[in-house]
C-alpha cells in the first residue's frame, strides 16, 4: 500500500521534472512557429502556426554554413579529444611513471582559466600560422578545453576496471584481441561515451572562440551566427527566427540525448564520483 | 598543487628495472600528445596574459605601450566597479548554486527512486544539460521580454519590463542558469546516491527513523563527498558566468559580472593590460575558491578521480 | 605561393583591362577564376549592399570582384571585429563599411587607408560636409560617406491635436513639450536609452541641443577637456531624467533599442519617438507588400480582408506626422542626430588601387539612390536629394536634408570607444541620472582615458 503511494509520489515528482526541463524547449519551439504579429502577442502559443521563421532561416544561406561548421568541427573535436584524452588516462590509470601529476594538475589549472583571456593571444597566433577562420584554428582549442575533463574521467573509469580479467579472458583462450574487445572495450565503454558527449557538448555550446576566431561562413558556427541575423530591417533583432535557429541547434542535442540516455547517465553517474 | 596528488606507488627499490623504464616511457608516450595540446592553446596565453597585464596596453595604440608593473591592479582593486561586479558574481553565484543544490537532490533522489518513466524522466533532464547556453539565455529572455513575453501575458503585468531593475534583472539570469545547470548537479548527486549502502537504510528503518530522520542521519552524511564535489563544481562554473548575463541584459541594470567585465576591457576596450590583469585577478579568485573548497572543507579530489 | 597568386592576377588585370575592356562589358563576364577579389566587409542589411557589389564588379569590366562578408549586427560589435583584425595586420580586409563615429580611431592607428589628396577631391565632389567631417582624421580623407542617417522626431498626428500641440515639420517643439503633451494624453515618448551606442547618441545630441559638447578638444587625444560638467550637460541630464520619471516613459525605456521604440510607438498608447526614417520606409513597405497580395489573391474573402488590411495601413500612415529633433532649450534649434555609415578601404589591402575604384563606384550617385530606395538610408551626395523618385518615397526628403546640414556629429576623437563606453556606464539607467551626472561622467572619461579606471 505504502509502496504503492511512494511510487505514485516519484511518478508525480517525475512528472514535475518533465515539465521543468521540457517547458523552456516548448516555449521556444513554439515562439518559433509565430509570425506577424503573434510574434509579440505574449501569449505562450501562436494563433496561426507557420513555418515562415524555418525558411528564413534556411534561406539566409549564413544559417546553413554555420550549422555545417557546428556539426563538422564538434565532431571532429570530439573524435580527436576524446581519442588522446584515452591514451593518456590509460596511462595515468594503468602505468606508473613521473609527470603523472604534472599532466593531471596542468588539466585543472587550464579547466580553471577563464576563457576570455585567451583570445587576444590566441588571435594573434592564429593569425601568424595561418589557423584564423579555420576548422583547425577552433577544433585546437576545444580539444584543449575538453581534454582536462575528458582525462579525468576517463582515468576514473579506467581505474575501476579490472584488468586481471583480460587476463583471465586470455587464459581462458581468447586471443588479446579477442580479450580486449570482449572484455575491456564493453567495461571502457561508458567511460568513453561520456568523455566524447562532454566534448561534444562543449563544442556545440561554444560561443566566446566561435565568435573571436572566425571571420566568415568558412568557419563561423552556430552559436556565434545567431548575434549576425537581422529582421526586416538591420535596428531589429529578429526574434522568432532566432527562435527558430535556437530550435535547429537544438535538436542535435535532443536526438542525442534520446539515443544515447543510458550510456550518458551512466558514464556521468559513475564516471565522475566514485566512492 | 599538492592537493591532486596521487598516493605515492608502492614501488619496491628495484624501479629502475627495464620494465619500470619500458612503462615509464610508455607512460610519457601516451600522455604526451594531449598534454602538448593542452599546453599548444592554453600555456603560451597564460604566459602572455600575465606578462600583458604588467603593461599599459591597447592594440589601438601601440606606440604608447609601456611596462607599469602592477599599476594595473592597483587601478582595478581600487575601483568600485571591480567590486560591484565582484559582489554581483558572488551573488549570482550563492543564489545560483545553492538553489540548484536543494532542487538537484531533490532531482536525484526522484531519478533515484523512480519506477515508472524512469527513462523519460533521465532523458529529459539531459536536454538542459546538453542545450547551448546562448539558447537557453534567449528562450528565458524571450519568456520574460516586454514584446515576446508571454510570462508577462500569464501574470496580466503587460507593462512591466523585468529587464528595467537589477532584482528583477539578476532572477531571470539567475533562472536561466539553474534550468541550464541543474542537470549537472543532480547527475552528480544521483552517483552520490547510488554509493549509501541500501543496508544503513535498512538498519535505519528498523530503528523506527522516518524518512526525514534517515535523509538527514543515513543519505547526507553518506554523500557528503560527492556533494561535495558537486558543489565545487558548480560554484567554479557559476563564478565565471559570462553567456547568460551577456544575452539578457549585456550588463545593463548593475547586472555586470567579473567575466563580462574582462570582455568588456578586453575586447571592447581593446585595453590588452588593464583586461588581462582582470582575467588573472578573476583566475586568482576561481583558483581560491577551489583552494578553499579542498583545504578548508576537505573536499577529496580523489573521489572524482576514483583513487582510493 | 601568394606572390605568386597576386602576381598572376595583376598580369591578368592587365591583360583584362587592355583587351575586354570592350567585350566584357557586353559578355558582363564577372566569373573569370583570376579577377582579384576584393573582399568587403559590410553591416547586415536588407541585401542592397550585396547587390551594389555585384553592380560594381560587373561595372568594372573584370578589373575586380567585389565579394561580401557579415559582420555582426550591432555597431560596437561590427567595431570590436574590425579592430581585432587589423590589429593583427589582416590582408584580407579590403574595403569595409565603418559606422561613422569610428573612423577617427581607425584612421589614427593606421587601419585604414589614406586617401591622397586627389583621390579626395574626385571622391567626395558634391558631398554634403557633415557626413565629410566624420569621415576625415587631422584634414586628411581616410573613409568615403557611404550613406548617411539623422533622427527625427515621429508622432501620431492624432494625438498631437488631441494635445493641441501645434507640431510639424517646419516648427521647434520642445521635449518638455513632448513629454507633457504624452503625460496629458496618455501616450508615450519613445527614445533610444538602452546600455548601447544609441544611447550615447541621445545624450550627444541633447548636449549639443543645449549648447554644450561632450569634448571640448576632441582632437588633443587623451588630453581632452570634457565639456558635460557645464549648465548643456545638466540641462541634458534633466531632460533625460524628467522623461525617464514621467508617465510618459515608456516601462522598458532602459532596454529600448531602435526596434524597441518603434513597437512602442505603434502600439495603442505610442504618442511621440525619436528615430530614424527606417520607421517610415517599413510603413510604406509593408503597404506595398499588402497591395502586390492583393494583385495575386486568388478568392474573393482574401480580397476583401486585404483591401481592409490597406485602408487600415493607409490609415496609420496618414496619421505617422514628422517634425524637426525636439530642442532642449526654446528657442534654439536643435543639433539631431548623425548616424551613418563611411567606406574605408583596409591598410593591409593588396589591391589598395582597385579598392579605390570600387569605392568610387560604390559612392556614386547612382549607387547611393539604390541604396536609399532600397534601405531607407540617406545619400552624402547633395544632387540625389532633388531625384523625383527619392521625393516620392520620401516627402520628408527636405526635412532630412536640413537635419544632417544641422546634426551634432559624435566626437571625432580616436579614443571614441572610451568615450561611449563611460557615458554608457555613466547615464544608465535613465531614470537615476540627475544633476551630478555630467560631472560624474566627464570626470570619469579623463581617468578612463589615462587607463586610470575601469569602464
Amino acid at each position: 500500500m505504502r509502496g504503492r503511494g511512494l511510487t505514485i509520489g516519484w511518478a508525480l515528482g517525475g512528472l514535475a521534472i518533465v515539465v521543468y526541463t521540457l517547458l523552456p524547449v516548448a516555449w521556444i519551439v513554439s515562439l518559433s512557429f509565430k509570425v506577424g504579429e503573434d510574434v509579440d502577442n505574449k501569449r505562450f502559443f501562436p494563433t496561426d502556426w507557420s513555418w515562415e521563421n524555418y525558411q528564413t532561416v534556411f534561406d539566409s544561406g549564413l544559417f546553413l554554413s554555420a550549422l555545417r561548421n557546428s556539426v563538422g568541427i564538434s565532431l571532429i573535436a570530439t573524435v580527436a579529444s576524446v581519442t588522446l584524452a584515452t591514451f593518456a588516462a590509460y596511462a595515468i590509470a594503468r602505468l606508473e611513471f613521473p609527470g603523472k601529476r604534472v599532466v593531471l594538475s596542468t588539466a585543472l589549472a587550464i579547466a580553471m582559466f577563464p576563457t576570455i583571456s585567451l583570445v587576444p593571444p590566441l588571435f594573434d597566433m592564429w593569425r601568424t600560422i595561418g589557423l584564423y577562420d579555420t576548422w583547425i584554428g577552433l577544433i585546437i582549442p576545444y580539444m584543449s578545453f575538453t581534454l582536462p575533463l575528458s582525462i579525468w574521467v576517463l582515468s576514473a573509469f579506467f581505474r575501476e576496471i579490472p584488468w586481471e580479467m583480460e587476463q583471465a579472458a586470455q587464459v581462458d583462450g581468447a586471443t588479446p584481441w579477442q580479450a580486449f574487445r570482449k572484455v575491456i572495450v564493453p567495461l571502457a565503454a561508458p567511460g568513453v561515451f561520456t568523455a566524447a558527449i562532454l566534448t561534444f557538448f562543449f563544442a556545440w555550446n561554444d560561443f566566446v572562440f566561435g565568435i573571436s576566431l572566425t571571420g566568415s561562413e568558412a568557419a563561423r558556427p552556430v552559436p556565434a551566427a545567431l548575434a549576425f541575423f537581422t529582421g526586416e530591417s538591420f535596428f531589429e533583432q529578429p526574434n522568432a527566427a532566432i527562435a527558430a535557429a535556437a530550435v535547429v541547434v537544438t535538436i542535435p542535442v535532443v536526438v542525442l540525448v534520446v539515443l544515447f540516455q543510458r550510456k550518458i547517465v551512466a558514464g556521468l553517474t559513475s564516471g565522475a564520483v566514485k566512492g | 598543487m599538492t592537493t591532486v596528488e596521487t598516493p605515492a606507488p608502492v614501488t619496491a627499490r628495484a624501479a629502475t628495472t627495464d620494465r619500470a623504464r619500458r612503462e615509464r616511457r610508455l607512460g610519457w608516450y601516451l600522455c604526451a600528445p594531449a598534454f602538448l595540446v593542452m599546453l599548444a592553446v592554453t600555456a603560451y596565453p597564460m604566459l602572455q596574459a600575465v606578462w600583458l597585464s604588467l603593461q599599459n596596453y591597447r592594440i589601438t595604440d601601440p606606440e604608447s605601450r609601456r611596462f607599469v608593473w602592477f599599476d594595473n591592479y592597483v587601478v582595478i582593486l581600487s575601483d568600485a566597479l571591480w567590486w560591484r561586479d565582484v559582489g554581483v558574481t558572488v551573488l549570482i553565484t550563492v543564489i545560483t548554486v545553492s538553489v540548484e543544490l536543494v532542487i538537484g537532490f531533490a532531482f536525484a533522489m526522484v531519478m533515484h527512486r523512480i519506477v515508472f518513466g524512469r527513462a523519460l524522466v533521465r532523458t529529459s533532464i539531459l536536454v538542459p544539460y546538453g542545450i547551448i547556453t546562448v539558447v537557453s539565455a534567449f528562450a528565458w529572455q524571450f519568456a520574460f521580454a516586454p514584446d515576446t513575453g508571454f510570462v508577462l501575458g500569464w501574470l496580466g503585468m503587460e507593462n512591466y519590463d523585468f529587464f528595467a531593475q537589477f532584482g528583477s534583472s539578476i532572477a531571470v539570469i539567475c533562472l536561466s542558469e539553474i534550468w541550464k545547470t541543474t542537470p549537472f548537479m543532480s547527475l552528480l548527486l544521483l552517483a552520490g546516491l547510488a554509493q549509501v549502502p541500501e543496508e544503513l537504510q535498512e538498519a535505519a528503518k528498523v530503528d523506527g527513523a522516518t524518512s526525514w530522520q534517515r535523509l538527514w542521519k543515513v543519505t547526507i552524511p553518506n554523500m557528503k563527498a560527492a556533494i561535495m564535489v558537486a558543489l565545487l563544481f558548480r560554484t567554479l562554473d557559476a563564478y565565471r558566468i559570462f553567456d547568460n548575463v551577456f544575452v539578457m541584459t549585456g550588463g545593463a541594470q548593475g547586472t555586470e559580472t567579473v567575466s563580462f567585465l574582462a570582455y568588456r576591457q578586453i575586447i571592447t576596450r581593446t585595453a590588452i593590460g588593464l583586461g588581462s590583469a582582470v582575467s588573472v585577478l578573476l583566475f586568482l579568485t576561481v583558483v581560491l575558491i577551489a583552494f578553499v573548497f579542498i583545504k578548508l572543507f576537505r573536499t577529496d579530489l580523489s573521489q572524482v578521480r576514483g583513487d582510493r | 605561393m601568394r606572390d605568386k597568386a597576386v602576381r598572376t592576377s595583376r598580369v591578368t588585370a592587365l591583360v583584362a583591362s587592355a583587351t575586354l575592356v570592350a567585350s566584357a562589358a557586353l559578355a558582363g563576364c564577372g566569373s573569370e577564376p583570376d579577377v582579384p577579389v576584393l573582399r568587403w566587409y559590410i553591416n547586415p542589411d536588407a541585401g542592397t549592399q550585396a547587390k551594389l557589389a555585384e553592380q560594381c564588379s560587373q561595372a568594372s569590366g573584370g578589373r575586380y570582384r567585389i565579394e561580401t562578408a557579415l559582420l555582426p549586427r550591432d555597431s560596437s560589435g561590427q567595431r570590436e571585429q574590425l579592430v581585432r583584425r587589423l590589429a593583427a595586420g589582416d590582408s584580407s580586409i579590403d574595403l569595409m563599411s565603418l559606422d561613422v563615429p569610428y573612423t577617427a580611431e581607425f584612421a589614427n592607428a593606421g587601419f585604414i587607408r589614406r586617401f591622397s589628396a586627389a583621390d579626395a577631391r574626385r571622391l567626395t565632389e558634391g558631398m554634403l560636409t557633415g557626413p565629410l567631417e566624420s569621415a576625415r582624421w587631422q584634414g586628411d580623407l581616410y573613409a568615403v560617406p557611404f550613406n548617411t542617417n539623422t533622427q527625427l522626431l515621429w508622432f501620431h498626428r492624432s494625438v498631437a491635436r488631441e494635445a493641441g500641440l501645434e507640431i510639424g515639420p517646419d516648427t521647434d517643439v520642445t521635449w518638455d513639450q513632448i513629454i507633457e503633451a504624452a503625460e496629458e494624453t496618455g501616450t508615450t515618448v519613445q527614445v533610444q536609452a538602452m546600455r548601447y551606442e544609441g544611447y550615447s547618441v541621445l545624450i550627444n545630441s541633447l548636449v549639443a541641443s543645449a549648447g554644450g559638447e561632450i569634448l571640448t578638444n576632441p582632437e588633443a587625444g587623451r588630453e581632452v577637456k570634457p565639456g558635460l560638467d557645464s549648465e548643456a550637460g545638466r540641462e541634458a541630464a534633466r531632460v533625460i531624467r524628467k522623461l525617464a520619471t514621467s508617465k510618459a516613459a515608456a516601462p522598458d525605456i532602459s532596454n529600448a533599442d531602435e526596434g524597441a521604440t518603434q513597437a512602442g510607438f505603434l502600439a495603442d498608447n505610442g504618442g511621440f519617438m525619436t528615430n530614424w526614417p527606417f520607421v517610415y520606409t517599413a510603413e510604406t513597405t509593408a503597404l506595398a507588400e499588402l497591395q502586390a497580395q492583393l494583385e495575386e489573391a486568388q478568392s474573393e474573402s482574401k480580397r476583401e480582408e486585404l483591401r481592409e488590411r490597406i485602408a487600415a495601413q493607409e490609415d496609420r500612415i496618414a496619421d505617422f506626422g514628422w517634425a524637426r529633433w525636439p530642442a532642449v532649450v526654446e528657442g534654439r534649434p536643435s543639433a539631431p542626430p548623425l548616424g551613418g555609415i563611411n567606406l574605408a578601404i583596409g591598410a593591409f589591402s593588396e589591391h589598395p588601387d582597385l579598392a579605390v575604384d570600387a569605392v568610387e563606384c560604390l559612392t556614386s550617385p547612382q549607387s547611393q539612390k539604390i541604396y536609399m530606395l532600397g534601405e531607407g538610408l540617406l545619400p552624402t551626395v547633395e544632387s540625389v536629394y532633388d531625384d523625383p523618385e527619392v521625393a516620392e518615397a520620401f516627402p520628408m526628403a527636405d526635412l532630412l536634408r536640413e537635419s544632417v546640414d544641422e546634426a551634432a556629429p559624435r566626437p571625432v576623437t580616436p579614443y571614441y570607444p572610451d568615450i561611449t563606453a563611460t557615458l554608457q556606464l555613466v547615464w544608465h539607467p535613465p531614470a537615476q541620472v540627475d544633476e551630478d551626472t555630467p560631472a560624474e561622467s566627464a570626470e570619469m572619461i579623463v581617468d578612463v582615458l589615462h587607463d586610470e579606471r575601469l569602464s
